[in-house]
């Protein structure tokens, strides 16, 4: 059985999962979103891991049998699409005042403050109870996958063996309740089943069920459909015992039921009380693995760590304004969230640090270091191998990190850059003026040149005199005016560790904005960056981060001979914080990438808030040397750096900066921020010192 | 050195169909002679536009100029000369020849700069006083100045998410054209051309219409740049020339688009949801 993990442990070793990454692009194509691909185990609950906007859950194992008619690579791409197709078919983008087309509307014309998000209000339909959401999602889950179908053609015939194969795995609905058993005909159905035990009572109902159901196969139905299909579905449902089973059953065959839509006997204006505190399927339900587990955000709610149960409590107290829970995702900026944010600092008490990444599961068993020594190599175009200075060995270890060059996702919604210039712009005229002093101008001549603007005189009288005595005269007879090469190549390095998620203090000059240190790395380079585009100064942006000596990550924001767009400042606010800081070998694939610009001058700021730190640096000769270790090499790779003709500067906000960059580094080549909110300014002022100095 | 090419002969109306009221637009600027930025990502018709624009104008007139529309293909080398004309060394001495821009101001032509900004920026000035109330063309090697003929229209453009190492224009030249932005068309609009342009049938046509409009989204992210509806064409034809689509998909978008194997997978499972085996 092929699984995520022997994949991952085949082609990858660690981090960096090249089929996550190419599932989670994958992904991105089908809806647009940008999502981590994390993995949970065999024997895990599903609804404990609910997907969020930006943290899409997948088990490990693909469920393979002997009888599975897919592979594992088909089912991956199953679930990502039925994930993705959420996204794209707008089960997220729920109108609850919008019309649709297939039902008579049972929807209560009021259905709450129009303020807050329909999502957030859909729960109220059904008593806030988990039943009514989780019927809605498994109404989406069927219109979802049967437009699908419509859709990607290609897709068809293993989805049809996924859809087919999770059937199999059905809980036999005999042994059930009478809702239950009903629930479960219900999501046979939406798997493309035919047929269901059931005793003759409940024949009755589940007709009904189908009745409703069936309209979302239509090619018109919408969301709003799935949520008139739910609340129909419900008022069957409700009437129905939670206990005991019916010991005689029959197979019942869909197609022989009378599923005629009779919308009389539906009384959906008592239902939310009748539903009130009904439970959804999580005691006795058996997930369909190759579909997410509706979580909070199937109520409007981002989060990642709080349970439908858990928050529906919350829901049901929202009647005038939206529910907010910070997502721990990548995508924090919209307004809800800001809102909530804004809200806590007005209140004085600090907001809480965005939470850390998932902790790190090795992908391969042990200890990350014990394979210590084996040389690593370069897979893909992309992919650098450098080596590892070991200050107690004093060696390097050749061919020892592995770095990815990515691109980074575009964050159109991100604002980040200009409000930057907004709050640092009164810097930017001041540094470009103090720039252009030392910015090289005027032009160069080439004579002699086969192109050029006009004639060089000397030469055409050679090229006369050629001509006049039959020999052959020579082509290069223009001059070419050039304007100067600029002669400064800079490149910034921002520390992407898991730790620049923090929020910093609130800043007294900015009441109400809550930042991390990311934000502030962001608006200093934003700052900075803007100056050098206007005096033409060639730059570059990148961020570091990454999980292991074979999966160092850098992330190319703006390359040091892209042009600058718009696109570059979006890229910027589609930096996420990711995992740790494995220095030196960012700096390595940088300098090397500096070598192969053209400038007279090269220059490199390494931008962190704290010491180098990763899972397998320097760990194998005890906690305590672990920062002389990661010091060490991140003080050679910087030597390294000016050998070959780079100017490096490291700079910290890490207060205690100093205590070990000083052992280590040379006294010009890093500079501790005190303050980290100064970053934006020091930054500046560095800049245009250096370019003084050089 | 210039990289031009004209079609003396605009007899036949080049295929194009409008995205938005571009065709108006234009109309309107050439009426009023306003000169005429495109903008928009590579592959997605800006050249074809104008082509198109060139015919409706030049078409159906019997004074039209020989060579209605000249293109000049810009890169970083170009130089004011290349534009506007040089001497060259003969036997008999030195002879004067026209450039492009020079050569399109005199007859009247429309002149299309493609790709304007990958020319650099002391190049472009030149194009100042053709482009506001003067309409002249300063020639200081010859020591005159001409007027543009009539019929003279500038046509520049340039792709903003393009990655080279030119700068964008500078506002001083941006501000003399009037600016139309091309996207790439919608999904019928798309499914047509591509029929058209490649013959294959219409379900294909949208299918990767469809399959194009996805991988944009990866554009989007700046993993890669978004498929053309040039490229879609180009594999529209592998297909209708018998190559199983899948297949036609892999060589002409898969490949071309990134040589990151981690994309290139993504991209493939897209190709692979969309067309069945």
């Amino acid at each position: 059985m092929t699984t995520l993990r022997e994949t991952a442990e085949l082609e990858i070793a660690a981090a960096g999962d090249r089929t996550r990454h190419s599932l989670a692009l994958y992904y991105r194509a089908l809806c647009g979103d940008i999502c981590s691909l994390v993995p949970y185990d065999d024997g895990s609950s599903p609804w404990e891991y609910a997907d969020t906007e930006t943290t899409v859950w997948l088990p490990r194992e693909a469920p393979l049998d002997d009888h599975a008619e897919f592979d594992a690579e088909e089912w991956y791409q199953v679930a990502m699409t039925h994930r993705a197709m959420h996204r794209t078919l707008g089960t997220f983008d729920l109108d609850l005042d919008l019309d649709e087309p297939l039902f008579t509307r049972l929807r209560p014309t009021d259905t709450g403050d129009p303020d807050v998000p329909s999502l957030q209000r859909l729960a109220g339909l059904f008593g806030n109870s988990v039943l009514g959401v989780h019927i809605f999602a498994t109404c989406e889950d069927l219109r979802i996958d049967v437009a699908t179908d419509r859709l990607l053609p290609g897709l068809a015939r293993p989805a049809k063996a996924v859809h087919h194969g999770a059937l199999h795995e059905r809980p036999q609905p005999a042994t059930l309740f009478p809702r239950a058993a009903a629930i479960e005909a219900l999501v046979r159905y939406s798997l493309g089943g035919s047929i269901v035990w059931a005793a003759s009572v409940m024949h009755e109902p589940i007709a009904r069920i189908l009745s409703v159901a069936k309209h979302l196969r239509d090619p018109r139905a919408s969301v709003e459909t799935s949520v008139e299909a739910a609340l129909r579905i419900c008022d069957i449902l409700i009437d129905l015992p939670t206990e005991g089973a019916h010991r005689s059953t029959h197979q019942l065959s869909f197609a022989d039921l009378d599923t005629t839509l009779d919308d009389s006997r539906f009384d959906v204006a008592t239902l939310p009380e009748r539903m009130r505190d009904a439970e959804g399927f999580a005691g006795w339900y058996h997930p369909v693995a190759y579909r997410d587990w509706p979580g909070p955000r199937y109520v409007g709610a981002p989060a990642a760590d709080a349970s439908l149960e858990a928050f529906l409590p919350l829901i049901a107290q929202a009647t005038t304004a939206p529910v907010h829970l910070v997502d721990n995702g990548d995508e924090d900026t919209d307004d809800q969230v800001r809102g909530q944010t804004t809200e806590q600092s007005a209140s004085g008490s600090a907001p809480e640090a965005v939470p850390n990444l998932r902790p790190l599961v090795p992908l391969v068993g042990g200890e990350p270091w014990a394979d210590l020594d084996s040389p690593l190599t370069s897979r893909a175009p992309n992919e650098f191998v450098y080596p590892e200075w070991d200050a107690y060995r004093s060696s390097y270890r050749p061919d020892f990190t592995r770095v990815r060059v990515l691109g980074t996702p575009v964050k159109r919604a991100d604002h980040g850059h200009y409000r930057a210039l907004a709050r640092y712009g009164h810097l930017v005229g001041r540094l470009v003026r103090e720039l252009e002093r030392v910015r090289p101008d005027g032009r160069t001549i080439s004579r002699r040149a086969p192109y050029g603007d006009d004639l060089d005189l000397d030469a055409c009288i050679d090229a006369a005199i050629d001509l006049r005595t039959g020999v052959e005269p020579s082509d290069r007879v223009f001059t070419d005016l050039r304007q100067r090469r600029r002669d400064v190549a800079v490149v910034f390095a921002l520390d992407l560790s898991a730790s620049t998620a923090v929020v910093l203090p609130p800043d007294p000059e900015a009441p109400g904005t809550v930042r991390s240190i990311l934000d502030l790395q962001r608006d200093a380079v934003s700052l900075v960056s803007q100056a050098l585009d206007r005096v033409g100064d060639e730059f570059g942006i990148y961020g570091f981060s990454g999980s292991g000596r074979d999966d160092v990550r850098l992330s190319v924001v703006k390359d040091v001979e892209e042009r600058t767009t718009p696109a570059v400042w979006h890229r910027m606010g589609g930096l996420t914080p990711d995992h740790t800081t494995r220095m030196a070998p960012a700096i390595r694939h940088l300098t090397r990438r500096l070598r192969d610009v053209e400038a007279a001058t090269k220059i490199m700021f390494v931008i962190s808030d704290g010491r180098p730190f990763d899972i397998d640096y320097g760990q194998q000769y005890g906690e305590e040397a672990m920062l002389g270790y990661s010091i060490g090499d991140t003080a050679q790779a910087l030597r390294e750096a000016r050998d070959l003709g780079v100017h490096p500067y490291l700079v910290t906000i890490d207060p205690d900066g100093a205590d070990y960059l000083g052992a280590a580094c040379d006294p010009g080549s890093y500079r501790v921020i005190a303050d980290a909110q100064d970053l934006p300014e020091a930054l500046a002022a560095l800049y245009t010192s250096v370019r003084g100095s050089l | 050195m210039t990289t031009t090419s004209s079609d003396p002969s605009i007899t036949e109306e080049p295929f194009y169909l409008p995205v938005h009221d571009e065709v108006e637009l234009f109309t309107a600027a050439y009426e009023q002679r306003i000169p005429v930025l495109l903008k928009g990502p590579t592959g997605c018709g800006k050249t074809r536009f104008v082509e198109h624009m060139a015919w409706r104008i030049f078409g159906q007139r019997t004074d039209a100029p020989t060579q209605p529309l000249v293109t000049v293909t810009c890169h970083d080398d170009i130089t004011s000369a290349d534009l506007v004309g040089r001497y060259l060394l003969s036997g008999e001495g030195t002879t004067w020849l026209d450039g492009p821009l020079t050569q399109a101001a005199r007859t009247g032509a429309i002149c299309y700069l493609d790709e304007v900004v990958e020319a650099r920026k002391d190049t472009t000035v030149i194009l100042h006083s053709l482009t506001d109330h003067r309409r002249t063309l300063p020639i200081e090697r010859l020591g005159e100045t001409i007027e543009a003929h009539d019929d003279f229209l500038l046509v520049v453009s340039y792709n903003p998410g393009y990655q080279a190492t030119a700068k964008d224009l500078k506002p001083s030249t941006r501000q003399r054209f009037m600016a139309i932005e091309f996207t790439y068309p919608e999904r019928d609009l798309e499914t047509r051309i591509i029929t058209h342009e490649a013959g294959v049938d219409e379900p294909t046509a949208r299918n990767l219409a469809f399959l194009g409009e996805q991988l944009r989204r990866l554009d989007e992210a700046g993993v890669i740049e978004g498929p053309s509806t040039r490229l879609l064409v180009h594999v529209g034809g592998l297909i209708t020339r018998g190559i199983a689509p899948r297949r036609a998909c892999d060589v002409g978008l898969v490949q071309a688009l990134s040589d990151d194997p981690d994309v290139q997978e993504a991209v493939t499972q897209v190709v692979e949801a969309v067309f069945p085996a």
